[in-house]
C-alpha cells in the first residue's frame, strides 16, 4: 500500500467517524449497504478513467456515454426483447467501440485526449436526445427482469462475526453492484500493478519518449487505457440504467465524469500521467460516496452538496501535498545526516 | 472519415431544408418548454391536436438544449428573428428572464405557462396554479395520515418557482394538523442521485411515514427505493405527474394518489387562444390574465379511465 | 561612453572553475568595434563557457571584463543587454506563435492605455519596419515565425539584437543549419553590420567562412586562448593546426582478437534531417567502430533512424548479411540491436522508476511468466546487473532519478546487457559522467566487443573517439566524409574530416 493511499484512507475514517458520531445511522448496515452500492456504480468508471489520466490523457465522455448506451440498452431490453445477456454484451461492445474511437483520434490522428472526449461528451448526449425525442426511456410499470435485476441491484448475503454485545453474527447484504466493482477493482489492480501492460502504462505516462526507446510500442499502451476506459464504461452503464430504471437522456449521467475524474485524482493520480493505484482510486470513490452520503444524512441543505464535496477534495489534496513536502524534507534532513545530497520535493518533475 | 463527415453534412443539410420547406406563408406558433423531459409529450399532443384544427397555421413544439434561462432565451429569441407570430413558453427561471420575456412580448404574442411570469408584458398566463396543485397534493397527505405524521419531499431544483409553489401549497394545506413536512431533498434532476435521497431518507430519518415527490420522475424514484428496502405500502406515497411508474403504484395501491397537471390541454387550448389572440380575439383573457387550467386528483377510483385516455392523447 | 579606438570588448584573464574541471583558464580577449573576430575550436574547448560569461549568466571565477571602456566586476545578464550585447544562438529562441514584430519586442512591446497595458500593434509594427530594412530581409513584420525559413529565423534573431542597440553580436554557429545562398547573405549582413561600426563574434565550425569573413580568428583549445591568426593567416590548416595539439591520454585497451564477420551494414541510409546525404557503412563484429564529428553533423540522427525511432526516408540495413526492415525500436531490439540514446534523462531512462523497473522495461515479458511481473525474477536480475557494473546505489529499488550521471548510464547499459546484445549504438556514452565511471565504460564497451558485440560509438570527445575506437568514421553534415583505421588516427585527421575535408589514401590533405 502506497502511503498516499494510506492518507486517504485517514482521511475517509476521521470523515466517517465524525458523521457517526453526529448520526449513528450512517454506520447502519442499510446505509452502509446503500452507499456501497453507489460506491460500485460509481467506482467502476472511475477505474477505467484512472488507467486513461495515467496515460496522461482524460475521458471527459463517460457521462454522455452512460446516456447514449443506456437509452439503447433499455430500450433493446424493455422495447425490443432482446435478451438481457445479449443487450448486455453489446451495450458493453458499444463501450469498447467508443474507446477503440477515442483511442485511435488520439493516438493515430494525434488530437488531444481533452478536445477528443469532450467532442464526445456533446456528440453522445446529442445523439442520446435525439433518439429518446428529448423524451424519458423507462421501462413499462411491474416490467421487471429478475436475473438481471439481480445481478445489477440484488444483494448478496455476506455472513460475518460480531461479539454478541454488539448484535452477534449475522448476514450483511452484500449489493451485488458493489462485489461487481471490487472484483473488476481486483482485476485491474492486478493488470496495472503486477502485469507487463500495467508497468508499460506507468513507462509510457511518465515519459513516453524513454518507453520507446525501451520498444514499448507507446500507441498500442494509450490506446489500450481507453478501450478498458470504454469497457468499463460500457458495464456502468448497464449497472446505472437498473439502477435508475429510466434514463431521461438529457440529464442521465451529467458530470459523472468529472466523479470519475474526482475519485482518480483523490486517488493520486497525477493529471500529467505516470502515476496512480486501483487501490487509490477505490478509496477515491469511497470517500465521494460517503461525501455524498454525509449531506443527506446530516441534513445539511441538499444545495451545498457539490461544495462540500470540493470543500473535502480540496482540504485533502492540500494535506497530501502538505504530507509530501514534510516527507521530502525529513528525507533530506536525514540524507544530509548521512552525508548523502539531497532531494528537492521537485525532483520528480525536474528532467 | 471522409464518408462519414459528408453523409453528416448531408443530413444536416437536409434536416434544415425540411425546417424550412415548412415555414412557407403561414404564421408559425411555437410552444417553448424548459427542458427534455416526458411530461412535455403530453402537450405536444395537445399542440398536434389544436394543429389538426388550425390549418393556417403551423405549430411548433420547441426544446431548449439545456434547462438553463440563457439558451432558452436565446431559442426564443431566433424563433422571433425567424418570424415566429406567438410563443407561449414554460420559462425555466421567469424572474431572470423577465427582461428578455418583455422584450420578446414586445415583437410577438407571448403567452406563459407552467410557470408565470406576472411582472411582464405577456398576454396571459395559460397553465395550471402550482399552489393549488400543491393544495390538493396535501390533501390527499392528510387523507392518508388521519392520526397524522411526517413527511419528506424530493423536487430537482429547490430554487425553481413551481417547486416553490408546490411545496408552498402542501404546507398551506397541512398547516395546523399533525402532519409536518420535515424537510425536502433537491437532487439537481439527477436520477442516480433522486434514488439515493429517498434510500439516505429512510437511513436518516426512520420514523417518515410519508413521501412526496414533487417532480415527475421524484415518485418512481420513490417508488422504487421504496420497493428494492421492502417499506413498499409501509411509507405512503403522494405523487404529482403522470409518469407510467406513478401511474401504476397508484393503480397497484402502493402510491396513495397523484397530481396531475393537463399539460395536453396547455398545449392544445395555449395554441387555441394564441391563435384567436392574433386574429384580434382578447374576450378570452380574464381580468387577472390567468387562465387556469384545473390540476386533478388521480387516485385508485379514476387511474384507469385516466390512464386510457392519456394513451388515447399520445396516440399509442 | 568609452574611447573610439579603444576596443569595445576587453577580456582579462578570464578563469572559470567548476569542481574538479577548469572551462576557461586565463582568457584574454579584445574586441575592436566594427571588427568581426573569429571564434574557433572544438567541442567542449570552453566556447559556450566564454559565452555564458559575456552573457553575463555565468560568473567568472577571476579575470574582469571590459565593455566600452567600462569594467564590470559582476556582468549581470542586465549589464550585458545594457552595454549593447546580444546573441544570435544555434538554437533560435523564438516564438513559433508570434509574428516577425512580436519577437522583436518580445518584453519590450509599445503599449497604450495606461493601467489596461493594451498591445499597440501599429506602432509595434512600426519600429520593426526600419530594422528589417536594414537587414534586406524578404518577410513582413506580420509573418509568423512559424512560415520562416532558418535562414530567415537566423535574420530575425539579428533583427532582435539590433532592436536592442547591439554594439556586439555574438553569433553562434549561424550557419549551420543554411544552405549556401542563404550563408552567403548573412555573411553579407555582417558585412553590413561591421560598416556600421557593430563589433562580432562569429563561433563557426566551417572553417572557410570564418576565413572569409572575420578580420581575425582566435582558437580556444581545453579552456585556454592558444593563439590568435589574422586575416591573412586564417587558412583552415592554419586554423586546425591551433585548435589540436594537447595531450591525449591514452585510453585504448587493445581487442583480444581481430575483427570478426560484418554484423551491421547500412547501406545508402537517407535520414530526415539530411535527406541528400545518403550513409553507408559496415560494423563488424568485435570491433568498436568510433563515428566522430561536429555536433550536428547527422549522428545521432542516423543512429536514431537504424533504431527505428525515427522514419529512414530511403536505405537498407543488414543484420549478420541478412536483410532485416527495421521499424519500429520493437524490431531493432528483438533483433538484438541496441540503442544508448545520447539524451539520457529524456530518452535513455525513466527518472522516476527504479533501478528495476528501468532494467527490465525493454524486456520485461521474460520476468512476467503469463503476462503477470515476476518481482523476484527482474530484482533479482537487477542485482545481478548491479553487481556486475558497480552501480552505485542503495538497492535495486532506488531510484534511478536520484543517482549520478554515471550511474544513470549504467542502468541504462543494464537494460541492454540484460538481454542478448549483438549490436550496441553508444551515442555519447560518457557525455557528463565522471573520470571513475568513464574508464568502467571504456572497459566495459571493450569487453564486449571481445565477447563478439558489434559496437558503434557515437562520441564528439576527440579524446574518447581517437582513444577508444579500432577504427573510425567520420561525418559532416549528414554524409561519412571518411573512415580511419588506427594507425591514421589524429586529432588533425578526424577534425580535417569533420569540416568537410577529404584525405588520400596516405593520410593527406586532399
Amino acid at each position: 500500500m502506497l502511503k498516499k493511499d494510506l492518507g486517504l484512507l485517514i482521511l475517509i475514517l476521521v470523515v466517517g467517524t465524525v458523521v457517526a458520531l453526529l448520526n449513528p445511522r450512517f454506520v447502519s448496515q442499510i446505509n452502509v449497504a446503500n452507499t456501497a452500492n453507489l460506491i460500485g456504480l460509481f467506482g467502476l468508471f472511475a477505474i477505467g478513467q484512472g488507467f486513461v489520466i495515467i496515460t496522461g490523457g482524460i475521458d471527459l465522455s463517460v457521462g454522455s456515454i452512460f446516456a447514449l448506451l443506456g437509452v439503447i440498452f433499455i430500450d433493446m431490453i424493455g422495447l425490443w426483447g432482446v435478451p438481457w445477456p445479449v443487450a448486455f454484451l453489446l451495450t458493453i461492445l458499444g463501450g469498447v467501440m467508443l474507446g477503440g474511437l477515442h483511442a485511435f483520434l488520439v493516438t493515430r490522428m494525434k488530437m488531444q485526449p481533452f478536445v477528443v472526449t469532450l467532442c464526445g461528451l456533446l456528440i453522445y448526449r446529442g445523439l442520446a436526445r435525439w433518439y429518446t425525442g428529448d423524451g424519458t426511456a423507462g421501462f413499462e410499470f411491474g416490467q421487471s427482469f429478475p436475473a438481471l435485476e439481480w445481478l445489477t441491484m440484488g444483494r448478496s448475503p455476506i455472513p460475518y462475526w460480531l461479539p454478541e454485545s454488539w448484535g452477534g453474527p449475522g448476514f450483511f447484504p452484500m449489493p451485488n453492484s458493489f462485489i461487481a466493482f471490487i472484483i473488476v477493482a481486483l482485476i485491474m489492480g492486478v493488470v496495472l500493478h503486477r502485469s507487463v501492460y500495467g508497468r508499460y502504462l506507468f513507462a509510457v505516462g511518465k515519459n513516453e519518449e524513454a518507453a520507446r526507446y525501451s520498444g514499448i510500442n507507446t500507441r498500442k499502451v494509450i490506446a489500450a487505457a481507453y478501450l478498458i476506459s470504454g469497457l468499463l464504461a460500457g458495464i456502468s452503464t448497464v449497472y446505472f440504467a437498473m439502477y435508475t430504471r429510466s434514463i431521461s437522456p438529457a440529464s442521465h449521467g451529467n458530470f459523472y465524469e468529472l466523479y470519475a475524474i474526482a475519485a482518480a485524482v483523490l486517488g493520486g493520480c497525477s493529471l500529467r500521467g505516470g502515476e496512480g493505484s486501483v487501490l487509490g482510486i477505490v478509496l477515491g470513490a469511497v470517500l465521494l460516496q460517503v461525501l455524498q452520503n454525509l449531506v443527506n444524512l446530516l441534513g445539511i441543505e441538499s444545495s451545498l452538496n457539490f461544495a462540500v464535496m470540493g470543500g473535502v477534495i480540496l482540504i485533502g489534496v492540500i494535506a497530501d501535498q502538505q504530507l509530501v513536502k514534510y516527507r521530502t524534507r525529513k528525507a533530506n534532513e536525514r540524507k544530509r545526516a548521512l552525508g548523502h545530497g539531497a532531494l528537492s520535493p521537485v525532483a520528480q518533475q525536474e528532467k | 472519415m471522409k464518408r462519414l463527415a459528408s453523409t453528416a453534412i448531408a443530413l444536416a443539410l437536409g434536416l434544415a431544408f425540411a425546417g424550412a420547406a415548412h415555414a412557407e406563408d403561414k404564421k408559425t406558433l411555437a410552444f417553448v418548454v424548459n427542458g427534455a423531459s416526458d411530461f412535455w409529450k403530453a402537450a405536444e399532443a395537445g399542440v398536434k391536436k389544436a394543429q389538426e384544427e388550425l390549418p393556417n397555421y403551423n405549430l411548433v413544439l420547441k426544446y431548449p438544449e439545456q434547462s438553463s434561462a440563457a439558451i432558452q432565451i436565446r431559442l426564443m429569441d431566433d424563433l422571433v428573428a425567424s418570424g415566429v407570430a406567438g410563443i407561449m413558453v414554460s420559462a425555466v427561471d421567469p424572474k431572470t428572464e423577465s427582461d428578455a420575456l418583455n422584450r420578446i412580448g414586445k415583437e410577438v404574442a407571448l403567452a406563459t405557462t407552467d410557470s408565470d411570469a406576472p411582472q411582464t408584458s405577456r398576454i396571459a398566463y395559460i397553465g395550471s396554479s402550482n399552489t393549488d396543485a400543491g393544495k390538493q397534493a396535501g390533501e390527499l397527505v392528510l387523507k392518508a395520515l388521519p392520526e397524522g405524521g411526517k413527511c419528506m419531499g424530493f423536487v430537482g431544483l429547490l430554487g425553481a418557482d413551481n417547486a416553490k409553489e408546490r411545496i408552498q401549497g402542501v404546507k398551506d394545506v397541512i398547516k395546523g394538523s399533525k402532519v409536518e413536512l420535515v424537510d425536502v431533498r433537491g437532487d439537481d434532476i439527477d436520477f442516480t442521485r433522486a434514488k439515493r435521497n429517498v434510500e439516505d431518507t429512510l437511513t436518516a430519518n426512520p420514523d417518515i411515514n410519508c413521501m412526496i415527490g414533487f417532480y415527475s420522475y421524484n415518485t418512481p424514484k420513490i417508488y422504487e427505493a421504496l420497493k428494492e428496502a421492502g417499506q413498499l405500502g409501509k411509507i405512503k406515497v403522494i405523487g404529482f405527474d403522470e409518469d407510467p411508474t406513478t401511474l401504476g403504484g397508484v393503480r397497484e395501491g402502493t402510491i396513495v394518489g397523484t397530481v396531475v397537471q393537463q399539460p395536453y390541454e396547455w398545449g392544445y387550448q395555449g395554441m387555441k387562444y394564441l391563435a384567436a389572440y392574433l386574429e384580434g380575439d382578447k374576450s378570452w383573457i380574464p381580468e387577472n390574465k390567468l387562465l387556469i387550467v384545473p390540476t386533478k386528483i388521480i387516485d385508485k377510483s379514476n387511474v384507469d379511465a385516466f390512464e386510457a385516455e392519456l394513451k388515447k392523447r399520445q396516440g399509442k | 561612453m568609452g574611447e573610439p579606438n579603444q576596443p569595445f570588448l576587453e577580456l582579462n584573464a578570464i578563469s572559470k572553475t567548476y569542481p574538479g574541471v577548469v572551462a576557461l583558464n586565463d582568457v584574454s580577449l579584445a574586441v575592436g568595434r566594427g571588427e568581426i573576430v573569429g571564434l574557433i575550436g572544438e567541442n567542449g574547448a570552453g566556447k559556450s563557457t566564454l559565452m555564458k560569461v559575456l552573457g553575463g549568466v555565468i560568473a567568472p571565477t577571476s579575470g574582469t571584463i571590459k565593455v566600452d571602456g567600462r569594467e564590470h566586476a559582476g556582468l549581470t545578464v542586465n549589464d550585458a543587454i545594457k552595454s549593447g550585447i546580444a546573441f544570435v544562438h544555434q538554437e533560435l529562441n523564438l516564438f513559433d506563435n508570434l509574428d516577425v514584430a512580436g519577437n522583436v519586442f518580445i518584453g519590450r512591446e509599445p503599449l497604450y492605455g495606461g493601467p489596461l497595458k493594451l498591445l499597440d500593434r501599429k506602432k509595434l509594427h512600426r519600429q520593426v519596419q526600419p530594422l528589417l530594412d536594414k537587414l534586406g530581409v524578404d518577410f513582413a513584420s506580420d509573418t509568423l515565425v512559424a512560415d520562416l525559413s532558418l535562414a530567415q529565423r537566423q535574420l530575425l534573431e539579428i533583427a532582435k539584437a539590433l532592436s536592442l542597440d547591439a554594439r556586439l553580436v555574438i553569433m553562434d554557429e549561424p550557419t549551420s543549419s543554411l544552405t549556401l545562398s542563404e550563408t552567403e547573405r548573412l555573411l553579407g549582413v555582417m558585412n553590413d553590420l561591421r560598416a556600421d561600426g557593430v563589433s562580432i563574434i562569429f563561433i563557426s565550425h566551417r572553417l572557410n567562412e570564418v576565413k572569409f569573413c572575420a578580420d581575425r580568428v582566435v582558437v580556444l583549445r581545453d579552456g585556454r586562448m592558444v593563439g590568435g591568426l589574422d586575416r591573412t593567416e586564417a587558412r583552415p590548416e592554419a586554423m586546425i593546426r591551433l585548435m589540436i595539439g594537447r595531450d591525449l591520454k591514452s585510453l585504448y585497451i587493445p581487442p583480444q582478437a581481430p575483427p570478426g564477420a560484418p554484423a551491421l551494414e547500412i547501406m545508402d541510409f537517407r535520414t530526415t534531417a539530411f535527406p541528400n546525404h545518403p550513409v553507408s557503412l559496415t560494423l563488424r563484429r568485435g570491433e568498436i567502430l568510433g563515428l566522430a564529428g561536429l555536433v550536428g553533423a547527422g549522428r545521432t540522427e542516423l543512429a536514431r533512424a537504424v533504431f527505428g525511432i525515427d522514419r529512414r526516408l530511403g536505405g537498407d540495413l543488414k543484420i549478420d548479411g541478412q536483410a532485416v526492415g527495421i521499424g519500429t525500436p520493437r524490431d531493432a531490439i528483438d533483433r538484438g540491436l541496441f540503442l544508448v540514446p545520447e539524451d539520457r534523462k529524456q530518452s535513455g531512462l525513466h527518472l522516476d522508476f527504479s533501478l528495476t523497473e528501468n532494467i527490465s522495461l525493454p524486456d520485461l515479458v521474460r520476468y512476467a511468466p503469463g503476462m503477470l511481473i515476476s518481482g523476484a525474477a527482474e530484482g533479482k536480475n537487477a542485482e545481478a546487473q548491479k553487481r556486475r557494473l558497480n552501480i552505485k546505489a542503495f538497492d535495486v529499488a532506488t531510484v534511478a532519478g536520484t543517482l549520478s550521471g554515471g550511474n544513470q548510464q549504467k542502468i541504462v547499459l543494464a537494460k541492454w546487457l540484460s538481454m542478448k546484445p549483438s549490436i550496441i549504438i553508444f551515442d555519447e556514452p560518457t557525455r557528463g559522467i565522471d573520470v571513475g565511471a568513464k574508464s568502467e565504460i571504456y572497459q566495459l564497451m571493450r569487453n564486449l566487443a571481445d565477447a563478439g558485440v558489434a559496437v558503434l560509438m557515437i562520441s564528439s570527445d576527440m579524446e574518447e573517439v581517437i582513444g577508444v575506437s579500432d577504427r573510425m568514421a567520420v561525418m559532416h553534415e549528414g554524409a561519412i566524409s571518411g573512415f580511419l583505421e588506427r594507425d591514421r588516427f589524429s586529432e588533425h585527421n578526424v577534425l580535417q574530416l569533420a569540416v568537410g575535408k577529404r584525405l588520400d589514401r596516405e593520410g593527406h590533405l586532399n
